[in-house]
C-alpha cells in the first residue's frame, strides 16, 4: 500500500468522487472505505499488482475505484441500478473493472463470466452476508484470500455487535474458510467490523 | 461441459460462441450453471478459442458484455413506470416540507416588519397566512412570498399528476385507498413489485417503523397503522376500531397490490367485496 505521510492514498487519475489529491496520488479516505479504515487499522492483507479481484456490493464504485488502482483487474457485483448507474461510469474510465448487475446471492447467474480471484472482497447490507460469502468461494484461488465486511447491523439490528461477529466467525468456520484475523472498524466505521480469511 | 459467456468447453476443445451482444447477453441468461460441477473461467482458454487476442482484449470483450447487460437492465427498471411514481411522490412530500419551512420562516421575518401580527383568532393556514404577507413591500421579502405561492402552484399540480398517474399504474390500490396514499406505499415499499410481495401486517405499518422498533425493542404497544392511517376510513374511525379498519384495509391492499403488479388491470369484483369488508370492519361491534 502507498502511504504518503500517513495518509493512504492508491495511484490513478482521480476526480472520481471528488477525492483530494496528495502529490498526485488519490487520497484515500478512510471515514469513506471501510477497506481504506482496514488499512489504517494498521494490518493485515495488502493489495497485489497481478491480483484479481472480485467485489461484492460494489455500489457507486468509489471504493472499487481504488481497489483497481491497485490491482490488474477487479469483478465488481452490484444489484441496484441507481448505484449501477455511477458503477458504470466509474468502470467507463477504469479499463480494469468488469461492472456485473447481478444478486451477490446467486453466484450461477455471474459464474460464466468469472475468473479464478486471489481476493474475494465483500462489502453488502445484507442478514445472510456469510452465506453469500460461502457460496462465492468457489471464484476464490486455493491460495486466495477473503476479505469481509461485516454489517453487524444489516444482519441483526436487534443483538450485540459483538454477539453477531462471534456468530458470524463460527458460522465462517463451518463453511470453507480459515478466520485470519478480525476487527473492529473504529473510530471510522460504527458497528463494523473486518474479517480476513483463508480458503480452507 | 463447461458453458462460459464467450462459448462452450468440453472434451473436444471449444466452440466459440458468435452474436450480438443481445444474443450473448440471451446466451447467457440460458446457461445454468451447476456451481458443484463449476471450474472458472481460464481466460487462456478464450485466447485458444480464437475469441480474443490476449488479456488486454479478452478483459475489453468481457466489459463490452457486462456494459451492455447492465445498461439494459437499468433501462428496463426505470422504464416500469412505478419507478417514476415513487419519484413523483417524494418530490411532492419533499416540497410539502420545504414550503412548511419557508412559510414558516418567512412569518416569523413578517412578525419583525409586523409587531402586532398574530395568527391566534384568525384561521390563518399556510395558503392565507402567504396571502396577508403578499401585502410586504420590501423587496426581497415580496419575491420570497412570490416564490413559495410559485412552489404551491407546482406541488398542487404534480399532486394531480400524482394521482392521475397512480390511477393508471396502480388502479385497485388507488380505488380502495386514493391515489395519492397508495403511491406513498409504493414509495415506502419502494416499488411496486416490493409492495405486492409484502404481507397486509407489513403494509398496515408501513411509515410507521419508529414505533414498530420502539415496540419490538421495547415492548410499548405495537403501532396500529402507518401511511395508511392517512385514509378517511381509517383516521375517520372510532378508537375502539381503528386497528380492525387498518388491518382489515391492509389485507386487501395486500391483495390489490398483488392484482395490480402481476394483472395490470382493474378487478371491480374484487374492490366491491374488499370496500364491504373494509366497511363491516368500522360498523362497530
Amino acid at each position: 500500500m502507498i502511504w504518503i505521510d500517513g495518509v493512504l492514498v492508491s495511484e490513478g487519475k482521480g476526480g472520481v468522487y471528488g477525492e483530494k489529491m496528495l502529490r498526485n496520488c488519490r487520497i484515500w479516505d478512510p471515514y469513506r472505505s471501510k477497506l481504506a479504515a482496514y488499512y489504517h487499522k494498521g494490518c493485515g492483507h495488502e493489495l497485489q499488482k497481478d491480483d484479481v479481484v472480485l467485489y461484492l456490493g460494489a455500489a457507486n464504485g468509489t471504493t472499487v475505484s481504488h481497489v483497481a488502482d491497485y490491482t490488474e483487474c477487479v469483478y465488481a457485483v452490484e444489484f441496484a441500478p441507481r448505484p449501477m448507474q455511477d458503477l458504470l461510469a466509474v468502470a467507463a474510465k477504469r479499463k480494469n473493472i468488469v461492472p456485473i448487475m447481478a444478486d451477490a446471492s446467486r453466484p450461477e447467474w455471474y459464474a460464466p463470466l468469472l475468473e479464478p480471484v486471489d481476493l474475494l472482497y465483500m462489502d453488502v447490507a445484507d442478514p445472510d452476508q456469510i452465506g453469500i460469502a460461502s457460496r462465492n468461494s468457489v471464484f476464490l484461488k486455493q491460495s486466495g484470500i477473503a476479505l469481509l465486511m461485516l454489517k453487524t447491523r444489516s444482519i441483526d439490528v436487534r443483538s450485540d455487535p459483538g454477539d453477531v461477529l462471534a456468530e458470524s466467525i463460527a458460522r465462517l468456520e463451518e463453511s470453507d474458510f480459515v478466520i485470519q484475523e478480525t476487527m473492529w472498524l473504529l473510530p471510522y466505521h460504527q458497528d463494523h467490523a473486518a474479517i480476513l480469511c483463508a480458503k480452507k | 461441459m463447461q458453458s462460459y459467456w464467450f462459448g462452450d468447453l468440453d472434451g473436444e476443445g471449444c466452440h466459440p460462441f458468435v452474436g450480438s451482444p443481445a444474443d450473448q447477453a440471451a446466451r447467457l441468461e440460458s446457461i445454468d450453471t451447476d456451481m458443484a460441477a463449476y471450474i472458472p473461467v481460464a481466460w487462456e482458454d478464450a485466447v485458444r478459442c480464437g475469441y480474443a487476442k490476449n488479456r488486454e482484449d479478452y478483459l475489453q470483450k468481457l466489459r463490452n458484455l457486462c456494459f451492455f447487460i447492465a445498461e439494459a437492465k437499468i433501462a428496463d427498471h426505470f422504464t416500469s413506470r412505478d419507478i417514476e411514481l415513487v419519484q413523483m411522490v417524494r418530490m411532492l412530500d419533499e416540497l410539502d416540507d420545504v414550503i412548511n419551512l419557508l412559510t414558516e420562516r418567512a412569518v416569523e421575518w413578517y412578525r419583525t416588519k409586523n409587531p402586532s401580527f398574530s395568527r391566534k383568532y384568525r384561521s390563518l393556514t399556510g395558503r392565507r397566512v402567504i396571502q396577508v404577507m403578499k401585502k410586504e413591500r420590501d423587496r426581497a421579502f415580496a419575491e420570497i412570498i412570490a416564490d413559495i405561492e410559485k412552489l404551491q402552484e407546482s406541488r398542487t399540480r404534480l399532486m394531480r399528476d400524482v394521482t392521475a398517474l397512480a390511477d393508471t399504474v396502480i388502479p385497485n390500490c388507488s380505488a380502495l385507498i386514493g391515489g395519492l396514499v397508495a403511491a406513498r406505499l409504493v414509495s415506502r415499499a419502494g416499488s411496486l413489485e416490493e409492495l405486492s410481495r409484502l404481507p397486509g401486517s407489513s403494509i398496515q405499518v408501513l411509515g410507521a417503523q419508529s414505533a414498530l422498533f420502539s415496540h419490538m425493542r421495547t415492548g410499548s404497544p405495537s403501532p396500529k397503522h402507518g401511511i395508511i392511517f392517512q385514509h378517511r376510513r381509517v383516521h375517520n374511525a372510532d378508537r375502539d376500531v381503528r386497528g380492525r379498519v387498518a388491518r382489515v384495509l391492509a389485507a386487501k391492499l395486500g391483495i390489490a397490490a398483488r392484482i395490480d403488479y402481476f394483472r395490470q388491470e382493474i378487478d371491480q369484483d374484487f374492490l366491491r367485496a374488499s370496500q364491504e369488508a373494509v366497511d363491516r370492519a368500522g360498523e362497530g361491534t
